[in-house]
């Protein structure tokens, strides 16, 4: 039974110095060095936040399948803990994306919700990352919980291609002609300065994903470990 | 509200809850590492009562 | 062979039991028929509207009917360890899920038979020869509900609140199945063809297939734990 060394904290160390640095270039890139939208002005700088954040959010939810095809596999404990670290910590970053398309929403078209494609997929996201969690925490045996989350992942992420196409269908397809197309943001001249801040952000929002990703895979880690010798004990 | 103000609310929200999930997260670690370090001396000190 | 009969003989089994308690069959024709008087009175139906809001109203009927009989699932393995006792018999797991899944369809099946000229007359729809259509849709659509319904009733098996946790789970995967079949209703009923919504079919068989596949092969993995 292992023991947990405690290097790999140097490791993690680096990793959240370095996302800490990129995250506050990203900040200044984007709310000071980027000009405002033609179009949308100040408020499309949400944008620097809600795109890399959608897109750690479907990151999030790959790892999820990627540790429950793992587990199922080879039935490591480890991959089961990455792929729960995973849906926390998609779970904080779907909702963080929904409050940042709200808000832009609210701001742009005077409403906090539409049932838009982009919003609609994210909020179905964060139901199937939620219910992910909620199944795990509420079976009996801790196996039993590990496997039936990884198979729930394994459906979830197989079908999200599936409710991609049917939601963007269902929005576009039977929309009655109007002058407001939420999901298109005219974004015809893009300044080069507004390309380096997205890109800054996309890596600030990477490195602080896996970052928390780490701490979280160490906190799964180390629960595993007390849980072992508290039945160990009480042999 | 402003322009800008949205734009803070939006930022303000997000970093700060990246911010408050980040610092549970390392209370989360601190408990688990004492709790850890406390079973380990006490496994430590049941096998040397042994011998 | 092997194989068909495996998922033969537990579909005879499951239905014998049913035919002679019939718990669940009985539990879904009522509700189902109690959803479409509710939905009327709660909705103010008028004729111009019915044809819109048909679809929907149907498919939410059959979607809570249907999360009634999965829930019920499994209940016959549940006590006597009889789940189990069918682990250790050299059945194939692939067998077992579509075993399950025919069951569950074949119940729901029944019920439609029954709800769907039910609801053709309380609504006033239009004319009958659009019935038929719709039910192959229908039965399309059970097929993706059924599937993804068998799988994730034995994933919650084992979990607290399990009543609430399956329709919590399900739902959301059952979306792309939703979509698709009331577009493809709403298109029947407006024009008697399906016309623009063929896409919506092929995702519905694309959906079908998926899940049905994804599910004999992973369905050991599932029940055994």
């Amino acid at each position: 039974m292992g023991e947990i060394s405690n290097r790999p904290n140097k490791r993690k160390g680096y990793l959240g110095a370095a996302a800490l640095i990129i995250v506050l270039a990203g900040l200044y890139w984007g709310l000071l060095r980027a000009p405002p939208d033609a179009y949308q002005g100040e408020v499309q700088r949400i944008m620097y936040l809600h795109i890399p954040s959608i897109l750690t959010a479907y990151l999030s939810f790959f790892l999820v399948f990627v540790g429950s095809c793992l587990y199922l596999w080879k039935r490591e404990k480890r991959d089961d803990i990455l792929a729960y670290s995973a849906a926390e910590i998609g779970v904080l970053f779907t909702a963080l994306t929904i409050i940042e398309g709200s808000i832009w929403g609210r701001s742009t078209w005077g409403v906090w919700w539409t049932w838009d494609a982009r919003l609609t997929l994210t909020a179905i996201l964060l139901l199937i990352f939620a219910g992910y969690l909620m199944l795990r925490s509420l079976t009996e045996e801790d196996n039993r919980g590990a496997s039936s989350a990884a198979v729930l992942g394994i459906i979830g992420f197989l079908d999200i291609p599936l409710i991609h196409m049917s939601v963007y269908w269902w929005r576009t397809l039977h929309q009655p002609p109007s002058i407001l197309r939420p999901d298109k943001a005219p974004w015809d001249n893009v300044h080069p300065a507004m390309l380096t801040a997205l890109a800054i952000n996309f890596v600030a929002f990477v490195l602080l994903y896996f970052y928390l990703l780490s701490l979280r895979f160490r906190l799964g880690e180390l629960r595993e470990e007390i849980k072992a010798r508290w039945l160990n004990g009480e042999n | 509200m402003g322009a800008w103000e949205f734009v803070f609310l939006a930022y303000g929200i997000v970093w700060c809850a990246i911010l408050i999930y980040w610092l549970t997260l390392k209370r989360r670690l601190r408990r688990a590492e004492v709790e850890l370090a406390q079973l380990r001396t006490s496994e430590e000190s049941q096998s040397n009562a042994q011998t | 062979m092997d194989f068909l009969n495996q998922i033969s003989l537990l579909l005879k089994k499951d239905l014998l039991l049913e035919l002679r308690r019939r718990e669940s069959l009985l539990l879904m024709f009522f509700f189902g028929t109690l959803l479409l008087f509710v939905f009327h009175f709660s909705f103010d139906l008028v004729p111009e509207r019915v044809a819109e809001m048909a679809p929907g109203l149907l498919w939410l009927a059959f979607l809570f009917t249907g999360t009634l009989g999965l829930a019920q699932l499994f209940e016959g393995e549940r006590g006597n360890h009889c789940l189990d006792a069918l682990l250790l018999s050299p059945m194939d797991r692939g067998a077992l899920f579509l075993a399950k899944t025919g069951f569950n369809f074949i119940l729901m099946v029944l019920v439609e038979i029954v709800v769907i000229p039910l609801f053709w007359i309380l609504f006033n729809l239009s004319s009958w020869d659009v019935v038929p259509y719709l039910f192959v849709i229908t039965l399309l659509g059970t097929i993706g509900f059924c599937v993804l319904g068998t799988l994730l009733s034995a994933v919650t098996l084992k979990a607290r609140a399990r009543e609430l946790l399956l329709p919590l789970v399900l739902f959301p995967l059952m979306i792309p199945v939703i979509l698709a079949t009331i577009r493809c209703m709403e298109a029947i009923l407006r024009a008697g063809e399906l016309g623009d919504a063929v896409p919506w079919l092929r995702l519905l068989v694309g959906f079908d297939v998926i899940f049905l596949t994804t599910g004999v092969l992973i369905f050991d993995r599932v029940i055994e734990g």
